[in-house]
C-alpha cells in the first residue's frame, strides 16, 4: 500500500507524458495532494473545476436513472489528455485522482491501466 | 490594519451601496453554484454592498468585523503574516471571509454542497478586485 504523496509521485514518474497529478475531495473541491503542474497548470484550479465536472456527471446519471458508478472520465484536448479516476476503495469515497498528460508523449491505454493500479495501491 | 479592525468592531454607520462593488458581488454569486450570499464590509463595520437575500446582513457585517479582529490577532500571534481568509463550517453551510484591502473584507455565505475549492478561488479574485476598487475610492475625500 502507498500513501497519497507516494501514489501521486508514482503517477508522475511511472506514467509516460504526465504533466501533473492531484488527489481531490469532490465534496469540497479541495486537493488532498498535488504533484507537478506549474504556472501553465494550476492543480488547485484543476481540482476545483474538475469537481464540478464529476458532480455534473453524477447528477446526470441520477437524472437518467442509471444505477451505476463512474469508473473514470477522459477529456481529450488538442494537446493533452485529462484523466479523472474515482476512488472506490473503502474509506475513500468522494475522492478522485486527476492526471494531466501530454498527448504527444502519452499512451492512453497504458496511462489508464497504470492509474487503475495506482488507485488500487493507494491507502488514504 | 489592526487599528482599522478595532474601528471595524466599534462604531458602524450605514453606507450607500457602491455600484461597482455590488457588481463584483453579483458576478461572484452568479459564477459559483451554491454560493448564496456575498457582502463587502468596509471600515467601521459598514456594509459597502451586499448581495445576500434572506441573510441578516446588518448584524452579519458587524459580527464579521468583530470576529475578524480576533482572527487578525490570532494570525499575528501565530506569526503567520497578514490575514488572508477565514472559513467557518456549520452544519448547514459555510461562512467565509477574505481580505479585500487594508480595511475591507469580503464575507461569503455558501450551502453545505458548495465547492469550497471554487469558492476560495473565485472569492480571492473578487477580494482582490474589491481591494482595487476600495483603493481607488480612498483617493477621493474621506473622513478620518
Amino acid at each position: 500500500m502507498a500513501n497519497v504523496e507516494t501514489s501521486l509521485k508514482e503517477a508522475m514518474t511511472a506514467i509516460e507524458g504526465s504533466l501533473g497529478a492531484a488527489l481531490v475531495d469532490y465534496t469540497s473541491g479541495m486537493a488532498l495532494g498535488t504533484v507537478g503542474g506549474g504556472k501553465d497548470l494550476d492543480l488547485n484550479v484543476a481540482a476545483a473545476g474538475n469537481t464540478d465536472v464529476v458532480r455534473a456527471k453524477v447528477r446526470t446519471m441520477e437524472m437518467l436513472g442509471l444505477k451505476d458508478e463512474i469508473e473514470d472520465i477522459l477529456i481529450t484536448l488538442g494537446g493533452q489528455y485529462h484523466l479523472i479516476r474515482l476512488l472506490r476503495a473503502r474509506g475513500s469515497n468522494g475522492l478522485f485522482l486527476y492526471l494531466a498528460l501530454d498527448k504527444a508523449r502519452a499512451n492512453l491505454a497504458m496511462a489508464r491501466h497504470q492509474l487503475r493500479r495506482i488507485e488500487a495501491e493507494l491507502e488514504i | 490594519m489592526r487599528r482599522a479592525l478595532k474601528q471595524l468592531a466599534g462604531a458602524r454607520q450605514p453606507a450607500a451601496a457602491d455600484p461597482e462593488v455590488l457588481r463584483e458581488l453579483r458576478m461572484l454569486r452568479s459564477r459559483v453554484p451554491h454560493l448564496t450570499g456575498a457582502l463587502a464590509v468596509g471600515a467601521g463595520g459598514a456594509l459597502l454592498a451586499e448581495d445576500a437575500p434572506g441573510a441578516r446582513n446588518g448584524p452579519l457585517a458587524a459580527l464579521t468585523a468583530t470576529v475578524l479582529a480576533d482572527a487578525l490577532r490570532l494570525v499575528e500571534t501565530a506569526d503567520r503574516g497578514r490575514f488572508r481568509e477565514l472559513l467557518v463550517r456549520g452544519e448547514s453551510g459555510y461562512v467565509a471571509a477574505y481580505a479585500a484591502g487594508p480595511a475591507t473584507f469580503l464575507a461569503v455565505l455558501a450551502e453545505p454542497r458548495a465547492n469550497v475549492g471554487r469558492v476560495h478561488l473565485e472569492a480571492r479574485r473578487t477580494g482582490a478586485r474589491i481591494a482595487r476598487l476600495a483603493a481607488g475610492a480612498d483617493e477621493g475625500p474621506q473622513e478620518g
